[in-house]
């Protein structure tokens, strides 16, 4: 059975680390992006099997980085779970309008993270 | 011409009239001259208005006056009539007077007697009154009166003879001679009275030509007075008028335009009288008008100005909190994970000593990100920034949620919390995530705030009212404190603050997204028995806004 690759697009590089440490002991592969436009290319080459995607992130917005991956007919089955910093209203919304499969809000607690993660794609 | 006795059903159809009159005024150039002339006689409305009246005035006392020198003359002149009339009489008086004389004469010839003879005497004695008459009348036939008298005189002579001629009885003889000689003074005499009574009867009918012709003048010369006396007072009537009328016109159509916003026009009118007076007013007050526009149009472009610069800043302002709010969490996100992943072993087991101070750091940890989240919250709505999410929600599942995310708390500190939501509460509408944070508040509070007893949530359905209780048994809180619990930074005492932590932040931020749901929020309490906190929302809220 091939390896359950997670992409996870994110600026700040302790909250990657975080990310990485956590999914470290698991038997899902990470991938990283580091801004929009770099979390669209990487999704197009690799097709992970899930992404998490943070929202305010240089170069292009990860909701518009979420919209690009929906309408590409190869990315749109791809769940994403949107990532953000919970400050303006109508957030939740606006993930979901982007095409979003859940949404998270920041800071989230690694254990839930796990747990979502799991969710959309249970471990092998 | 236009009255004030016309039917008042037709004040539509006068106003046309009104406005027609005014063309006419307007366009018809000696009538608009005199009109603006007397407007621009510089004398009071007052003193024109007599004015006008007295010139009406005296226009009809000259009316009267020529009516009764009519009236004089035609009286004079019936007189003369009758003068005339009674001199005709007399003359013909006279006339019959003669003829009965030259009877008795021929009579006295004929029967010889003296009685005819004492009868031509008082019929002559007429005849002269009657002349006399005539002559005392100042006739004009002066000659042919003496010519009358003369042969009137012979005349008497002959009956004189006769009369001698009868008393010497000799009568028979002398009646040819007396006959004929009578007989030619009689013609001579009838044909003289006859032109006598003829030039009378034609001075009658002369002077009755006269008087018709005078009649006739008088009352031509009457009408067209009166005429002219009417159309000189309507004139006059009609020209003040319409001095007062055409100022008065163009002071509506100016406060027309003044009422439709059209400040800075300017009327111009001829009058120098009150009307005048009142037009520079207008004038006056115009340009005052125009000035204080153009003032407020200047000052709603720097309000408008000024709004837009505040609208940007605090777009800005709005901007930078969700930036700080990103830039705060990202770093709190790093803290509160690795510090979880450290305790639940994710990097081997964690040394004793070390569990108790990595269980501080991520106590204090999530306090100061509950602080970072208040502040930006109440910023939020501060700037008008705070929108509702509505939607519809269980209020089983709001109390639920509060309910277990205090649960372990509450256990913490033994006390019973407990919750009561009727099974038959309707599915309510509005923002669930902002009502879940503002029982959280109040739920967490209490427990807080409450060393022994229990808190208890509860929800009633009011009328269209949903009802939040949250009650305890801790301290309770003074009665004048009690209106300040819900300004921002609010503790009874900073001690509290340390031993119990918070923010101060939590009710005011409530009553805030209370509010916003447009409901109230308020507190019982008794010092040393607990309080209890109600929250009232609409169970569907219909728009969102403070």
């Amino acid at each position: 059975m091939s390896e359950q690759t997670i992409l996870y697009v994110e600026d700040n590089e302790y909250n990657r680390k975080i990310v990485r440490q956590l999914l470290d002991r698991t038997s899902y592969r990470l991938i990283e992006a580091a801004d929009g436009e770099a979390g669209v290319a990487l999704a197009q080459e690799k097709l992970p099997n899930l992404i998490l995607m943070d929202v305010q992130l240089p170069k292009m917005s990860g909701l518009d980085a979420t919209r690009v991956l929906k309408t590409d007919a190869r990315t749109s089955h791809i769940p994403i779970i949107v990532i953000t910093s919970f400050a303006l209203s109508g957030d939740r919304e606006k993930a979901a309008e982007a095409g979003a499969s859940s949404y998270l809000a920041k800071p989230y607690s690694p254990r839930e993270l796990l747990a979502l993660v799991r969710q959309y794609l249970p471990e092998t | 011409m236009h009255s004030s006795f016309e039917n008042p059903l037709s004040v539509e159809r006068q106003k046309i009239e009104l406005e027609q009159l005014a063309a006419v005024v307007q366009s018809g150039t000696p009538l608009r001259k005199l009109v603006h002339w007397v407007a621009g006689i510089r004398a009071s409305v007052h003193t024109k208005l007599l004015a006008g009246f007295l010139v009406v005035t005296l226009i009809f006392i000259a009316m009267a006056g020529v009516s009764l020198q009519t009236i004089v003359s035609t009286t004079r002149q019936a007189r003369l009539l009758d003068e005339a009339h009674e001199q005709v009489s007399w003359a013909q008086q006279s006339e019959q007077a003669l003829a009965r004389q030259m009877h008795f004469t021929d009579l006295a010839l004929l029967s010889q007697d003296e009685v005819a003879i004492a009868k031509i005497l008082r019929e002559n004695n007429r005849f002269n009154d009657m002349l006399a008459k005539l002559e005392a009348a100042g006739i004009t036939e002066q000659s042919l009166v003496e010519q009358i008298r003369s042969s009137q005189d012979e005349a008497m002579a002959v009956v004189a003879d006769i009369a001698n001629a009868i008393r010497d009885g000799k009568i028979g003889g002398a009646t040819g001679e007396l006959l004929h000689r009578q007989q030619r003074l009689d013609d001579e005499i009838s044909t003289r009275v006859g032109r006598l009574v003829e030039a009378q009867r034609s001075r009658m009918t002369r002077l009755r030509d006269s008087v018709a012709a005078a009649n006739r003048k008088s009352l031509i010369l009457t009408s067209v007075f009166a005429v002219t006396a009417v159309v000189l007072a309507l004139l006059c009537g009609f020209v003040i008028s319409w001095s007062f009328i055409l100022p008065v016109r163009e002071a509506q159509t100016f406060l027309d335009q003044v009422a439709a916003g059209n400040f800075g026009g300017r009327i111009s009118v001829p009058n120098r009288d009150e009307l005048g007076v009142l037009a520079d007013r207008m004038n006056h007050m115009s340009e005052e008008l125009q000035r204080f526009d153009t003032e407020q149009r200047r000052a709603a472009a720097e309000l408008g100005r000024l709004n837009d610069q505040l609208a940007q800043t605090s777009k800005a302002k709005s901007e930078f909190l969700a930036n700080m709010s990103h830039e705060l969490r990202t770093p709190m996100n790093a803290i509160l994970g690795f510090t979880e992943m450290l305790l639940d072993g994710l990097y081997g087991d964690v040394p004793a000593a070390l569990k108790e101070p990595l269980t501080d750091i991520q106590v204090n940890g999530r306090h100061l990100l509950r602080l970072i989240n208040d502040v930006l919250d109440l910023s939020k709505i501060e700037a008008g920034r705070m929108e509702l999410a509505l939607g519809e929600y269980s209020v089983r599942e709001v109390v639920d949620i509060v309910q277990v995310s205090l649960r372990s708390l509450a256990a913490e500190k033994g006390l019973e919390f407990a919750t009561s939501v009727p099974d038959d509460l309707p599915v309510a509408y509005g923002d669930n995530r902002r009502l879940t944070q503002c029982l959280m508040n109040l739920a967490g509070n209490a427990i807080k705030f409450t060393k022994q007893g229990r808190v208890e949530i509860g929800v009633e359905l009011a009328g269209n009212e949903l009802i939040y209780r949250v009650s305890d048994t801790g301290m309770g809180i003074p009665k004048d404190e009690l209106e300040n619990v819900f300004a921002e930074f609010r503790q009874i005492d900073a001690t509290i603050t340390r031993e119990f932590g918070g923010t101060g932040l939590g009710l005011s931020i409530t009553k805030r997204f209370v509010e916003m749901h447009d409901g109230r929020i308020w507190v019982e309490s008794e010092i040393g028995k607990g309080c209890t906190f109600f929250f009232a929302v609409p169970l569907r809220t219909k728009h969102e806004g403070i």
